[in-house]
């Protein structure tokens, strides 16, 4: 315990250069923006009409001529427009024929100085569709099999896999029995990540599983909150796999605890629990029970090698292991029953919503787990330490079934991608997303209310940069989603009473938006202040 | 297709030259301590209105600033302190044109117009770097267009969704 404890204290020094190499690659490249000058549009932008238009016109300052036009449907399905005619400087689009709802059109057009431009309109037939979307949308089975098929495989790598990495160096003294179940788990974790990153593309645009190597879904999905897992993921697989090939010693054991907090830092970056208020408490509360579930589950594989091989060596695994499970099960049950209090709220939301039953199925499972390992505990343990044979064969069947019984809470971990935990279902009506935004010139909070898809509502509190009132002249909301390839929505902010607000902005689609503020400080003074915004289904 | 690579190929030949849609300046280069004669030219209105007001910016280092009187349009200007004392053929130049106020005219959104003045260019200015001209162009209906951005480091005029007018600044002539 105490070896341990030591080592770990010594890597902080290590620790954060690792983590800011991570980062770095994430960095991605800023888009250049575009020029814009489009004059008018019909319909009106953020207009509802009564009917149906035959032609949707954009008209320009000079002659442009389009290279992408694409329609986002009321249902979120997206069409490119191929039917369009340029009358001098007016683009008219003929579109398909078009039910009631909302729609976005997302053009971008070149003009005659050359300089590619673009932008979004966004109109309603009938009533603007703030949950068009939710009823509409069939669910695609094939998408959500990929989807949990990754999931579980991820889980397999991050906890079997670099968990196993971590038992390794730590619990067998960097014994290399294990290799090659441990190595096999982390090819299924490297694999998983991959196709998650697919199918979260699929999922976030309503692509079809034909679609899965189109680029375009790709970098949809990894502009979902998901995206940085999948990138700190693939790290820690990677990591792992370099503590497995580093031998035994110091080293080895530095890049295999390096592999395990990347792991963990990878799973709190997105799902449900981590999106949970309030952030500082659940963030960390995914991190540990995500860091000692590999911890616990790492250590099966391993220790299965070492009894089925034989040796002092397996004894001695299995004493390092129970003398410091005890510890990482307490946080493990800890963080868990934190992490559950958020999520369900009220005991009635165990058994009214999906996110409870699999809670339920989950926690069934993991009293089976509790009860194996408290017999392996009690029972098997110190008599498997001694070496006597009845207990050993006793003890690596109990440890595979623990295995096995882990692979199903996985199973079950993995659905909770699909069902919205009871928190959000409760406050769903009105939760809002708020982001800072900060500039040199000015600070803004913006609130967007409600934080999904459909009609929102959009309020800005904007202040100097040391906190002192600032009277904006102008104000400019600009949402863009470069992900679903939408281009900039720009909607003029109204002054109120508590600060600028765009009433009513259709986001036709879930996932990560770009949020700027066009802020004109005074007549020759401009500050454009950006940010991201996570907007849900 | 063919509509693709005819498009792509346009962008590449001239996507390199400066977008004419901008409010520019036709001089782009001056030497320091020289006077400069700024056109500014005005290619559109505001979203297809017509352009009934201009104002333009003079930056700190440009001073002794002259106005061209423009006939259909009334002439103003807002005088002030600059931040530095100014040499005007040994006299000190403490104070004078902070903007110009080009108002009352009515320059339709399919006309072309360009707007005058005349100053002179600090000599203790940085050579190789810009002076920037920030310009604002008021429509009806309190449609404004402003060509008012200035790159911050590492940033391109390019980069910028409305770039102010700018003159490059070259060393001392006869230096």
């Amino acid at each position: 315990m105490t070896p341990l404890c030591y080592k770990a204290l010594s890597l902080t020094g290590t620790l954060p250069r690792f983590v800011y190499a991570i980062l770095l690659w994430s960095v991605m490249a800023a888009a250049a923006s575009a020029h814009a000058s489009l004059n008018t549009t019909e319909p009106r932008d953020g207009s509802v009409v009564s009917t149906a238009p035959r032609v949707i016109a954009l008209t320009f300052s000079e002659p442009v001529s389009p290279t992408s036009l694409k329609l986002t449907r009321p249902d979120r399905s997206t069409v490119t427009l191929k039917n369009f005619a340029l009358k001098d400087r007016t683009v008219e689009i003929t579109p398909p024929d078009l039910s009631d709802g909302s729609y976005l059109l997302s053009w971008r057009v070149v003009s005659e100085d050359g300089h590619p431009i673009g932008g979004s309109v966004v109109f309603s037939i009938g009533r603007p569709n703030a949950d068009a979307g939710r009823t509409v949308v069939d669910i695609d089975w094939p998408v959500r099999t990929g989807l949990w098929i990754g999931k579980v495989a991820l889980y397999v790598g991050l906890f079997f896999g670099v968990g196993g990495a971590f038992a390794v160096h730590w619990f067998a003294n960097g014994s290399g029995k294990a290799l090659r179940q441990v190595l096999a788990t982390l090819g299924i974790g490297f694999a998983g990540a991959l196709l998650s990153a697919g199918f979260q593309g699929l999922d976030a645009v309503g692509e079809p599983v034909s679609q899965l190597f189109a680029p375009a879904v790709w970098k949809a999905g990894m502009t979902t909150s998901f995206g940085p897992t999948v990138i700190f993921a693939i790290a820690a697989l990677a990591l792992a796999g370099l503590a497995l090939a580093s031998g035994r010693g110091k080293d080895a054991r530095w890049i295999s605890i390096s592999a395990l907090i990347t792991a963990a830092f990878a799973l709190c970056l997105s799902g449900h629990a981590s999106a949970a208020d309030p952030q500082l408490l659940m963030r960390p509360a995914v991190f540990l029970h995500v860091a000692t579930i590999a911890i616990w589950a790492g250590a099966l594989l391993p220790l299965l090698a070492e009894f089925r091989k034989g040796g002092e060596a397996a004894g001695a695994a299995l004493h390092r292991f129970s003398v410091f499970i005890p510890w990482a099960v307490l946080v493990l049950a800890v963080a868990g029953c934190v992490l559950a209090v958020v999520q369900v709220r009220t005991p009635a939301g165990l058994i009214t919503t999906a996110y409870g039953i699999v809670f339920l199925v989950k926690l069934g499972l993991l009293v089976l787990l509790f009860a194996l390992a408290a017999i392996n505990r009690w029972k098997l343990t110190s008599r498997s330490e001694k070496g006597e044979p009845a207990a050993i064969r006793q003890l690596t069947r109990s440890v595979a079934a623990e295995t096995v019984i882990l692979l199903l809470i996985f199973a079950v971990a993995a659905t909770w991608r699909f069902t919205p935990p009871p928190r959000t279902l409760i406050a769903e009506v009105q939760r809002t997303a708020v982001v800072h935004l900060e500039t040199s010139k000015a600070v803004a909070d913006v609130r967007i209310t409600p934080d999904r898809a459909g009609e929102v509502g959009i309020s800005a509190v904007i202040a100097k940069s040391d906190r002192s009132p600032l009277d904006p002249q102008e104000v400019t909301v600009v949402l863009s989603n470069p992900g679903a390839e939408i281009e900039p929505i720009r909607r003029r902010a109204e002054k109120g009473r508590d600060g600028w607000t765009v009433p009513d902005i259709v986001l036709p689609i879930s996932g990560r938006w770009r949020l700027r503020l066009d802020v004109i400080i005074s007549d020759f003074e401009i500050t454009r202040m950006e940010g991201e915004i996570e907007i849900a289904p | 297709m063919l509509k693709k690579i005819t498009t792509t190929a346009a962008i590449l030949v001239v996507g390199s030259t400066a977008a004419l849609a901008h409010v520019t300046l036709e001089t782009k280069e001056a030497p320091l301590g020289s006077t400069y004669k700024a056109v500014l030219r005005v290619p559109h209105g505001c979203e297809g209105k017509p352009t009934n007001t201009v104002r333009i910016q003079i930056p700190e280092g440009f001073y002794g600033v002259k106005p061209q009187p423009k006939a259909g349009w009334t002439l103003g200007k807002v005088k002030g302190t600059y931040a530095k004392v100014y040499d005007n053929h040994g006299s000190p130049v403490t104070e004078g044109v902070k903007e110009v106020v080009w108002s009352g005219g009515n320059l339709g959104d399919d006309e072309y117009e360009e707007f005058v003045l005349r100053g002179t260019i600090a000599a203790d200015l940085k050579a190789g770097e810009m002076l920037y001209f920030p310009v604002i162009q008021e429509c009806p209906e309190g449609l404004k267009e402003r060509w008012i951005e200035v790159p911050a480091a590492g940033q391109k005029a390019s980069d910028l969704e409305l770039p102010a007018p700018g003159v490059k600044l070259l060393q001392k002539a006869g230096n």
